[in-house]
């Protein structure tokens, strides 16, 4: 349908007031909200994930695009059925305890949002009790744990640990990341995955879900 | 050759009207916007609070006023002398003066024996600070990697005493905690003799990274600065803002936001103590806004490193920055040409104590020992022309000429002989200019297999530790040292 090659290349083109415009128009003409988020904005944010991954596209335009597709989204969530605005699940992620760094952390949360998943973003230095605290309230399907320092490497397995003694474990899928973690590693410490970048990080989100 | 200390600044990026539009803008953000700061500063915002700091605590925000900044930064000594355990290593850091070594925590080696990546040891970080401690040009050891093979708590005691017992260059590295820290302390007083001779001849100093740019403080690093502020231990105020993520994209904004911190950062050292001997620690960084990574193979790193050191000179602080960085994976091209370009520029800015110049690759992560040794030689390199060339009556040679006449040759003169060992860089060895025939002879070998094989003879010479026998053994009888 050519509506949503419209929207798909309107976000591309980081064009936020002509994003809305279109989504209003798609409304108007009946077009299913959840084909316009899924068809539409979804899709489009994917692109601009793969152009992110090649490095066609810089960062700050990446987050322009995500700012303009959220737009889209609050007109769109209203009219959303509950399972629409489920259905890719709720992801809690943080840096862990005793580390302070956030810029990549905060960049993975945004891909994961732009891919259409609902991202609790705990912010940095969080206890494994917090992110466990925060999997029963916000009922997450998937835990990211961020970790830069190699002295904070082993509170991932700390917080791996925790959630396992909470018996929350069958319920979320773990994924971890940041400069010196490795696949090795989250093999170790029985996470479920691993990514090296933001993009891959939500691509390999997505399908832990699906 | 000794090219250490030498004064430069010949390369300005700023004019004197820049600097104070710089300085000027950076008092004005300290001023409108202010900094913010964590739980657990309460103390330190009494402190400034008390001297005259406009405190916000619903907001968590610190202004100063500019009096208040111009009163404690004149306090801050202008000069700073970093020992070495050996006195011919003491760095008098002031002016123009320049001091290039080695930069930290890194935690991926290639390993020398397989070339392959792998994570760093207790042991690597021996045997790089012992390359260190032989190769002249690199003036000082930053801790340049991370030993991951040990426990956490294990960590401070051990990092620094691997780079005193491995040489008698002066030794800075960042503390986990203030227990390192005291621990830390207690080690070297045990070796200076005393805490009072270490106070008088600091053969170690401290990084603490108080500031997560964009102006807000961190308390663990801050509570650290400040206790080794309280205990004379210099320190060097890192701040590492980059430049389209944790400041803005524009190098004049992101150097007077760093200006910023440091005068904040400052402020509170001399508070803390007047007088504390310290480092202007901004370090001006730039993310790659393909990925946000670090870019600090940027030629811009170079000119934002020369400026900084402009704007700590103005303020009369000697100065801690960054060249030396490549993002390159291995010790190519491009880390050749990276490395040598921010060296150059931040060497000839006049910059008193350039860290990261000797070993690193991927933008800090990693390092690789046949990477000593080349950065070794774009050191040399890069200290030979700030040493400039020597215009007088014995170097014009006006009487050598005469006297070898038109049409002769200086080969044999006895004014070549005389100069001939000083008047050029002679190199460390790894560079080749032999002929293609000798250097086929000799098996072909580019830098990258010379320089190791040039490190590996480093390596094998002896062990001295440059730790006195008697208090090694104090020293493994209080502390768990597990090298
Ligand atoms: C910027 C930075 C800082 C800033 C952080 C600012 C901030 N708001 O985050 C400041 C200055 C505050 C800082 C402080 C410190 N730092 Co620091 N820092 C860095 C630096 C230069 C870049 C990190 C970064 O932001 N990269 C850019 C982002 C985009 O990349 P990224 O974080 O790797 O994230 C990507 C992937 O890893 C992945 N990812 C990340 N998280 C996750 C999570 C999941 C679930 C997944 C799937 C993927 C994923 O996707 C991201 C996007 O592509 C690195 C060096 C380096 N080159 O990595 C050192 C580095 C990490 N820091 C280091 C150190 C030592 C420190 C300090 C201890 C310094 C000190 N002596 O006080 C303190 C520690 C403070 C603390 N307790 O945490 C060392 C670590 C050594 C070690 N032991 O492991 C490094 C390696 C530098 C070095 N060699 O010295 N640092």
């Amino acid at each position: 349908m050519t509506d949503f090659n419209e929207i798909k290349e309107t976000l591309v083109n980081l064009d936020e007031q002509r994003l809305i415009e279109l989504v209003n128009e798609a409304l108007e003409k009946d077009i299913p909200p959840g084909d316009i988020l899924n068809k539409g904005l979804i899709a489009g944010m994917d692109i601009v994930g793969e152009k992110m991954e090649n490095e066609d596209m810089f960062i700050p335009e990446v987050l322009m695009a995500a700012k303009a597709m959220s737009k889209g989204v609050e007109i769109l969530k209203p009219l959303l059925s509950d399972k629409e605005t489920q259905t890719r699940g709720s992801v809690i992620i943080g840096t862990v305890k005793g580390d302070l760094h956030d810029i990549g952390k905060n960049l993975v949360a945004m891909m994961m949002e732009s891919a259409g998943l609902t991202v609790h973003n705990l912010g940095v230095d969080i206890a494994p009790e917090e992110f466990v605290r925060m999997i029963k309230e916000k009922n997450a399907g998937i835990l990211c744990l961020s970790a830069l320092l190699t002295t904070t490497m082993p509170m991932m397995k700390q917080t791996i640990d925790a959630v396992v003694e909470s018996g929350l474990r069958d319920q979320v899928k773990i994924m971890v990341g940041g400069a010196p973690v490795t696949q090795a590693f989250a093999d170790d410490i029985g996470a479920d995955a691993f990514a090296s970048d933001a993009g891959s990080a939500a691509k390999s989100a997505k399908a832990l879900v699906a | 050759m000794n090219l250490m200390g030498l004064q430069d600044g010949q390369y300005r990026p700023l004019s004197p009207e820049q600097i104070e539009t710089v300085h000027e803008a950076s008092l004005k953000i300290l001023e409108k916007t202010g900094i913010t700061y964590e739980q657990g500063l309460e103390d330190t915002v009494q402190l400034l609070e008390d001297n005259g700091a406009a405190i916000d605590r619903d907001k968590k925000n610190i202004k100063f006023s500019k009096d208040m900044i111009a009163e404690q930064v004149a306090r801050a000594p202008e000069k700073v002398v970093l020992c070495g355990q050996n006195p011919k290593n003491d760095l008098h850091l002031t002016e123009n003066r320049v001091h290039l070594g080695t930069g930290g925590a890194a935690i991926k080696i290639l390993d020398p024996k397989t070339g392959k990546v792998r994570s760093t040891t207790l042991k690597d970080l021996y045997d790089v600070s012992r390359l260190v401690d032989q190769l002249d040009n690199i003036h000082f050891l930053v801790r340049p990697c991370i030993a991951t093979d040990i426990d956490k708590a294990d960590y401070d005691i051990n990092m620094f005493y691997a780079c005193l017992a491995a040489s008698s260059k002066h030794v800075m590295a960042g503390v986990n905690d203030e227990q390192g820290l005291h621990n830390v302390i207690e080690m070297a007083s045990m070796i200076a003799g005393g805490p009072d001779k270490l106070a008088e001849k600091p053969f170690i100093s401290v990084i603490t990274s108080f500031a997560i740019s964009p102006l807000k403080l961190c308390t663990q690093s801050t509570h650290i600065m400040q206790e080794a502020n309280r205990n004379r231990i210099p320190v060097a105020l890192s701040s590492a803002p980059m430049a389209g993520s944790t400041s803005p994209l524009t190098m004049a904004g992101t150097l007077a936001q760093l200006h910023a911190e440091q005068l904040a950062g400052i402020t509170i050292c001399q508070l803390t103590r007047p007088g504390a001997p310290l480092l202007y620690g901004g370090i001006p960084g730039m993310a790659n806004l393909k990925t946000m990574g670090y870019s600090g193979g940027a030629v811009e790193c170079g000119m934002m490193n020369a400026s900084i050191h402009q704007l700590s000179n103005h303020i009369k602080v000697p100065n801690y920055n960054s060249a030396g960085l490549s993002d390159s994976k291995v010790p190519d091209a491009q880390a050749g040409y990276e490395k040598a370009f921010t060296v150059l520029l931040a060497s000839m800015g006049g910059a008193n104590y350039i860290h990261h110049s000797a070993g690193m690759l991927e933008s800090m992560l990693t390092i690789a020992h046949e990477q000593f040794v080349i950065d070794d030689e774009i050191i040399g390199n890069a200290c030979k022309v700030l040493k400039g060339i020597d215009i007088d009556a014995e170097h014009l040679a006006l009487e050598v000429i005469d006297s070898v006449g038109p049409g002769g040759n200086f080969m044999t003169s006895p004014h070549t002989m005389a100069h001939m060992r000083k008047e050029y860089y002679n190199g460390n060895g790894v560079t080749d200019r032999k002929s293609r025939e000798k250097w086929e002879q000799d098996g072909s070998l580019d830098i990258r297999q010379r320089a190791l094989a040039m490190a590996k003879k480093l390596l094998a010479g002896p062990k001295p530790s440059h730790i006195p026998e008697e208090i090694d053994k104090e020293i493994k009888e209080k502390f768990n040292i597990l090298l």
